[in-house]
């Protein structure tokens, strides 16, 4: 079996994984083909190969995590249809992206995966798997990426992905001088036979007609691509509008709940709740002494004594990501999540499982994500860049292990205030609803 | 003041990424406009200036040396990418300017050699906070059939023994852009322009060489014929596909985006 897919597609899904914050999972859509490759042998009996190729032509990215099954792994077909529409038929495989993990299918993607070969009717399903690692330093990152085709026998699950490409554009095929040739006839019967292949201006005409097709080609790009413009314009324009909604949702509730309290407590003097006396955890507390001192109005995290609220944090997000603009200060002193993929509970030692995942058995059931899981340190990521496989078992520094998660995950704003906007926040204290939740790997 | 960390918006890396995947058999390369910053939050508690590189977009450049091992920039493409950059700045209103080049390792380790060391030193002679980037693509393990992308950022430093460079680290982080800017998408359109102009000049230069019999330039208008047909089956094909995709995809958002909009406003209204 043989895959292929073209760069562009390829690219898009990367740049849509670096978009989003949290795991990245969509639909591959496109044919399988049939190759029929003929093969003649010394005993001159002719064999010929069935090869299956799979093509995949686009994909069709899903907004959010758990958009089409539940915390089970339970697939909801309606779901399915509303997401996939009338490209449900072109589905030949779905795709997913995740920061620092194995490059084994999880066990919540191998049921989904069983489910949807069902209910697609596509009995050959292919699961594409990003895998996203980075140095400690975060100067050097590395997107690995396997297809595997778990419908069948477990030994030949993985297939090679290729991505067709120009290949071997080298324009050494120009020749620039003739065979010498002293045949008067040879001469005479090219010049009268070969001038058939020219015009008048000594042009061959092909030349002229291939670039015609590539004009028209290449107009043809430029007038899509001014329309793609105008949509993304027109996108963020009505993102804006609906994140200014949500802004202002926000920021009315907070009002009435404010209004509320204060109603309470002067109906109620003794039962009044001060920050010291709060017994809360400590994300609530926070909130609770935000809603007594915030103004009406968001504004941006100044060097105050009191940190912002989560959802003003969110939206300064939204608004812009440029590093300066953001003051960190009043962030860092947030509760330090926990890190994106490390276990809720203190791990045991790492296993150092390398990211040959291939031939390893799959990880013990009761901890399937061990946070890194690959030898995130810079010496393996110089060893994969090298082509060669790293099959020792390392030891990971795990304290730097949990950092790399934090960064890598985000790698958008400095450190501190990334780390503490966007890291392992349980869904329930997101305002807004948004439903990326850590560990959304099993 | 060494540069602290790169940006790189997620548009331009998705250019950069279509630019490095078009081809396997010879290195690409581009440059990168965008602006330096310096974030002096950090000086409040005794820390240098944070220098970070903001790439917002990227121009193809064409290979003026074809040699599978070198990418150099001429003055000729660094003049048309200052202009470029101006035009760039015209439209976001924010001052931008080259800040760095990006070229890619087909089927090589990300890691810049010696030469792309060298190259990196003489830019960081014009411009201190001149940035490289390497995308290394291709690259497959044939063992566990895992392919691999990888990208890396670099200045170069005086070695301490000697004259020789050698590569200094530089974190890059890719910045969200759910959106692709306009300039992204001019510059991801002009891939194959680029191609056939190339195509087109080498052709010019042996058809111009008069000791050619009919054959010959038979073959070699064959070879142009051939050579443009690839390109628009592996690159312009794609593509537009590719667009057409992207244009189906945002019609479709929109329409949902304003769907969510009314529901937000109602119930706006209703609190």
């Amino acid at each position: 079996m043989a895959a292929s897919i073209s760069g562009y597609t390829f690219s898009s899904v990367c740049y849509h994984s670096a978009n989003s914050n949290s795991d990245h999972e969509g639909f591959l859509l496109g044919e399988v083909r049939h190759e029929e490759t003929v093969s003649i042998s010394d005993t001159q009996i002719s064999s010929s190969e069935l090869l299956q190729v799979v093509e995949v032509h686009n994909h069709e990215p899903c907004a959010q995590l758990f958009s089409f099954y539940d915390y089970a792994g339970q697939v909801n077909e309606e779901s399915l249809n509303r997401i996939l529409k009338d490209r449900r038929k072109n589905v030949i495989g779905w795709y997913r992206f995740r920061r620092n993990t194995q490059q084994q299918m999880s066990f919540r993607e191998q049921i989904i995966h069983k489910q949807l070969t069902q209910l697609l009717g596509v009995p050959d399903l292919v699961f594409l798997l990003f895998s996203f690692i980075s140095t400690a330093n975060n100067s050097t990152h590395a997107l690995e990426y396997v297809l595997f085709r778990p419908n069948r026998s477990r030994y030949n699950q993985r297939v090679t992905l290729s991505i067709p490409n120009l290949g071997n554009t080298s324009q050494q095929e120009y020749k620039v001088s003739s065979v010498p040739n002293t045949s008067l006839n040879y001469a005479k019967v090219i010049k009268e036979h070969g001038a058939e292949f020219f015009d008048k201006d000594g042009v061959m005409k092909d030349i002229r007609t291939i670039f015609q097709v590539y004009g028209a080609l290449q107009d043809k790009v430029q007038s899509v691509c001014g329309e793609v413009e105008q949509s993304e314009r027109v996108k963020e324009k009505v993102q804006e509008e609906v994140n200014k909604l949500k802004q202002q949702i926000v920021l009315r509730k907070r009002k009435t709940t404010d209004e509320e309290r204060r109603l309470q407590e002067a109906q109620n003097p003794e039962l009044r709740l001060t920050p010291e006396e709060n017994t809360e955890p400590p994300e609530t507390a926070l909130l609770s002494r935000v809603a007594f001192h915030t103004p009406s109005t968001p504004e941006r995290p100044g060097p105050s004594a009191n940190p912002p609220a989560y959802s003003d944090l969110l939206s300064l997000q939204n608004d812009s990501l440029l590093p300066f603009s953001s003051s960190p200060t009043s962030a860092a002193l947030l509760p330090r999540p926990q890190a994106v993929g490390s276990p809720g509970h203190p791990s045991p030692s790492p296993l150092g499982l390398g990211l040959s995942a291939g031939p390893n058995p799959a990880p013990s059931p009761g901890t399937p994500y061990l946070g890194n899981g690959d030898g995130s340190s810079s010496d393996s990521l110089d060893r994969q860049a090298a082509g060669q496989e790293d099959d020792d078992e390392e030891e990971d520094d795990e304290d730097s292990s949990e950092y790399e998660n934090l960064v890598s995950e985000v790698g958008q704003l400095p450190p501190v205030s990334a780390i503490v906007l966007l890291q392992g926040r349980p869904a329930a204290l997101s305002p807004d609803g948004d439903a990326s939740v850590r560990g959304s790997q099993t | 003041m060494a540069v602290s960390a790169v940006h790189l918006e997620s548009d331009a890396f998705l250019v950069c990424m279509n630019h490095a995947l078009s081809t396997e058999k010879e290195e690409v390369m581009g440059l990168c406009i965008g602006e330096v910053t310096t974030d002096s939050f950090f000086a409040c508690f005794g820390v240098d200036t944070n220098r970070i590189v903001h790439i917002h977009s990227v121009i193809i450049l064409r290979r003026s040396d074809k040699r599978k091992d070198r990418v150099e920039i001429s003055p000729e493409q660094l003049s048309s990418a200052a202009t470029e950059s101006y035009r760039l700045a015209e439209m976001t209103g924010r001052p931008m300017r080259v800040v760095g080049w990006y070229h890619s390792h087909p089927h090589i380790t990300v890691w810049p050699s010696h030469v792309d060391v060298r190259t990196q030193a003489m830019y960081q002679m014009m411009d201190q906070g001149f940035v490289g980037l390497i995308f290394s693509c291709f690259i497959e393990d044939k063992n566990t059939k895992t392919g691999r992308v990888l990208y890396t950022c670099f200045q170069s430093v005086q070695a301490q023994k000697g004259s020789e460079y050698e590569r200094i680290e530089i974190p890059i982080h890719v910045i969200p852009h759910e959106a692709i800017g306009k300039v992204c998408l001019e510059s991801a359109v002009e891939l194959p322009r680029i191609l056939c102009q190339e195509e087109q000049d080498t052709y010019r230069k042996i058809h111009s060489l008069t000791q050619l019999d009919p054959i010959t330039k038979i073959h070699n208008g064959s070879v142009f014929t051939k050579n443009l047909c690839s390109q628009m089956s592996a690159v312009s094909g794609p593509l537009l596909q590719w667009l057409e995709d992207r244009l189906e995809q945002n019609k479709q958002n929109i329409i949902e985006l304003q769907l969510e909009k009314e529901r937000l406003t109602q119930e706006l209204a209703t609190m």
